[in-house]
């Protein structure tokens, strides 16, 4: 039965052409999802001066393991997955700082961190490991954002899926074999694009002018107050920074304390004869860059308008004193005016203002606080705030720590009442006398529902300014709402100064496969393989009997001779 | 490696279908026709059953099991049998022996069986990363389908094909197509209606196969005997 060689190349050439078409259709359908997937969020990655901080990479492809690796294991191509519980400072210390190669770090964090949750109240005997959670998450916080770390470094938090991953993870771990591609485990996959420069990030400064009483003459001679609040944030994980206190509780008291003067102003018997200017500036962490590019941008004839200027920040977690930080000596005539008002009302309200006098250095790029760039363009101004010592650069920005649960909106309220009739005071000539002028139960009190909601939403909404696009929707959300409160508002339109490079990719999707290792495989191949064999074995001597199969083995040239 | 674990699959799957075909006489003989044929003829019954599905059955939100459907569905898979009965009589084959005749069918059904069912499930899901045991499973399930449609060709061969049987196996035969007909329905009830576990219903798949085939096989040798003797006679 010989084919002719026509038959013979046919068969061949369609035998290769099948061939060709599995390996075709084996390279182009992609795989299929694995059991688990979780949000994850990253580390940011900046360059402050061109000296890079933060995670430099994105895409993860790893084995999994926990903390309970074996102690002289090669780190390099391994994930860690710690949570925030077990993570010790020792171990940031030796590893983190020092820098140490790592396949990549997931921290899991309680979920009470979670954006989503509101907390609310937690009983007593929960306080106190929430709190040193809070300090451990606020240190670790600090040491990621300033150290180099070449490998990907995700955030997530605790559900059940991953849970039991790591339930999983450490039981591996514990047998003392590390997770490698020969003995199974867990992969961890993170398909992200390489991050990319965000080219110019903007800065949109929002302000809000509501004018005053003209008498003759136009309304520009009227002296000005501006009250000023910074709405960005910054954080380790950028898609996590809502920054509830700093500054959500700043820019909350700024759109009550506009609501109420907008209020007061509608009627023109009540109009008082100063313009008020509400500034919502961005850049804060950043040296309040968007702050002294909003200033320049002043028309000489307002600036030299402006009697004072109080800036907002952080005022939403004090219980008994606030501080007015200063930097024009205290013996200026202006300085002792507000502080005058200020802790005059304060005194009636029941607790204490106290003020800090902070010279400027002019040679220093660090601006402590927002009232520093107006200093330094000539603007008396001060800030209010709980802080009692100026943080340093990109601490207290609004990061990870900074949630909805540890704001007290009550602290808000009195700071707006504070705000709201000090200013009324020196708006109105009230000095001496003991006028309240937004008493509880008025139609100009304070607004407990306003403040809640707004303060809700700022801490559902993570502001990092170079991830804020130009059109952003909270950024227009605040534009309508001063638009509601004021005569007129104007956005300004930046960019951020040079100094600070930011890469994006900032949310991303972890894939939990558990693989089986390559000797599973081996094995399996080896227990088919002989299968086959013995099945093969079987129906040979069941159908032909035992001498066809020996003569299988023993006499193949004879075959041939056979069949030809 | 996840290719490799696709081929591992892969091979327990349709491997015993070769190693079935290149082993017995059937590969001396060329029977390679005849197991076509049945598998071309396996396909068209299997657009038939399709199309009664959908036209008779209706879709139930829940996975529990239902009698009355399950009765449907057990009545549509006497299609089979008659898609079956079809390839065993009505094909033209060249002059084979019944013996090899009913393996070349069964052969072809199993493998046109396995294809449709079990190849795009492991083309997409066994080259992912994440591992799961079904694919082996489903490969054991294969084998033991291939046990079963043999017996099946085997008894059908005997109900259709041999003119004398004796005349008190001929219930036994009856009644052994049945059981190996119905055993669809029956793993379904085993998965749905006793909530067995995959690795227990496909356990029970291959003990069953063994056993049916076992039978069918003493009862080919039992109807083969009188003719043997009906010749010895004369």
């Amino acid at each position: 039965m010989a084919m002719t060689p026509r038959k013979t190349r046919n068969r061949e050439m369609l035998f290769d052409s099948v061939i060709a078409l599995v390996f075709i259709l084996v390279a182009c359908v992609d795989l299929c999802d694995g059991a688990t997937v979780v949000d994850v969020y990253r580390l940011i990655q900046y360059d402050m001066s061109g000296v890079p901080f933060g995670s430099r990479l994105a895409s993860l492809n790893h084995h999994a393991a926990s903390l309970h690796f074996s102690p002289h294991a090669d780190l390099s191509r391994t994930v860690l997955l710690i949570p925030l519980r077990e993570l010790n400072m020792s171990f940031v210390q030796e590893y983190i700082a020092a820098s140490k190669p790592l396949g990549g770090l997931i921290l899991l964090l309680p979920q009470m961190f979670s954006v989503e949750n509101k907390g609310g109240v937690g009983s007593n005997h929960d306080d106190g490991s929430k709190e040193l959670l809070k300090n451990v998450l606020d240190e670790v916080e600090q040491i990621l954002i300033h150290t180099n770390l070449p490998y990907p470094v995700y955030f997530a938090f605790e559900d059940e899926n991953i849970d039991t991953v790591l339930l999983d993870i450490k039981k591996n771990d514990a047998t003392g074999q590390p997770a490698t591609a020969t003995t199974g485990g867990y992969k961890f996959v993170v398909s992200a694009t390489e991050p990319k420069k965000v080219g110019s990030p903007p800065i949109t400064n929002i302000q809000g002018w509501l004018a005053g009483l003209k008498t003759d003459g136009d309304s520009h001679q009227l002296p000005t107050i501006a009250i000023v609040a910074s709405y960005d944030t910054f954080g380790a994980a950028p898609a996590l920074s809502v920054g509830s206190d700093s500054n959500g509780s700043g820019i909350v008291a700024l759109l009550e304390v506009a609501r109420l003067f907008s209020l007061l102003y509608s009627n023109p018997k009540t109009r008082g004869q100063y313009n008020l200017l509400f500034g919502l500036t961005s850049g804060g962490p950043y040296n309040y860059n968007g702050t002294r590019k909003w200033l320049q941008s002043f028309d000489q004839r307002l600036r030299e308008s402006i009697d004072y200027a109080i800036c907002l920040d952080s005022i939403g977690s004090w219980e008994n004193e606030l501080w007015i930080h200063v930097s024009k000596p205290p013996e200026n005539a202006f300085i002792k005016q507000i502080m005058e008002d200020f802790s005059s009302v304060a005194e009636e309200l029941g607790f204490q203002v106290n003020l800090k006098h902070k010279k400027i250095n002019i040679s220093n790029p660090r601006v402590a606080w927002e009232h520093e760039q107006f200093s330094r363009l000539r603007v008396t101004a001060a800030t209010l705030s709980e802080l009692s010592t100026p943080p340093e650069l990109l601490e207290r920005t609004g990061g990870l720590v900074d949630g909805r649960q540890f704001v007290n909106e009550a602290a808000i309220v009195r700071s707006v009442k504070l705000i709201a009739e000090s200013l009324a005071k020196h708006i109105y000539g009230h000095q001496g006398k003991n006028v309240q002028i937004f008493a509880d139960n008025s139609n100009l009190a304070v607004n407990p529902s306003y403040v809640r909601s707004w303060l809700d939403v700022l801490s559902r909404t993570p502001r990092v300014a170079p991830f804020l696009s130009k059109d952003d929707p909270f950024v227009t959300a605040l534009k309508k709402e001063l638009e509601d409160h004021t005569d007129e508002v104007n956005l300004q339109r930046e960019v951020l100064d040079g100094m600070f490079t930011f890469y994006d990719s900032t949310t991303a999707k972890l894939n939990i496969y558990q693989v089986a290792s390559v000797t599973f495989d081996l094995l399996l191949l080896l227990v088919l393989g002989s299968y086959l064999i013995v099945l093969f074995s079987f129906l040979v001597i069941t159908t032909r009997g035992l001498d066809d199969l020996i003569s299988l083995f023993r006499r193949p040239p004879s075959r041939k001779v056979k069949t030809a | 490696m996840t290719v490799f674990h696709f081929f591992n699959c892969a091979i327990l799957t349709f491997g015993p279908h070769a190693v079935y075909y290149s082993a017995t006489p059937l590969s001396e003989y060329d029977t390679l026709g005849t197991s076509v044929k049945a598998a071309v003829v396996y396909l068209a019954t299997a657009l038939v059953k399709l199309i009664c599905l959908a036209t008779f059955l209706k879709v139930s939100e829940s996975d529990s099991f239902d009698p009355y459907q399950e009765f449907l569905k057990a009545l549509i898979g006497f299609i089979d049998v008659a898609g079956l009965y079809f390839a065993l009589t009505q094909l033209t084959h060249r002059n084979i022996s019944q013996n090899h005749k009913f393996q070349a069918v069964g052969l072809g059904w199993a493998f046109a069986d396995s294809v449709l069912h079990r190849l795009a499930p492991l083309w997409v899901g066994a080259r992912g990363l994440e591992f799961t045991w079904d694919y082996i499973l489903q490969g054991l399930e294969a084998n033991a389908n291939l046990v079963l449609s043999i017996s099946l060709a085997a008894l059908g061969s005997l109900m259709w094909l041999r003119k004398n049987k004796p005349k008190t196996l001929i219930p036994i035969i009856y009644l052994c197509a049945v059981i190996v007909a119905t055993m669809p329905s029956t793993t379904s009830y085993l998965r749905r209606g006793l909530g067995w576990h995959l690795p227990k219903v496909v356990g029970f798949e291959l003990f069953t196969s063994l056993v049916m085939a076992f039978i069918s096989w003493q009862l080919f040798a039992a109807c083969q005997r009188p003719s043997l003797m009906l010749a010895a006679i004369h």
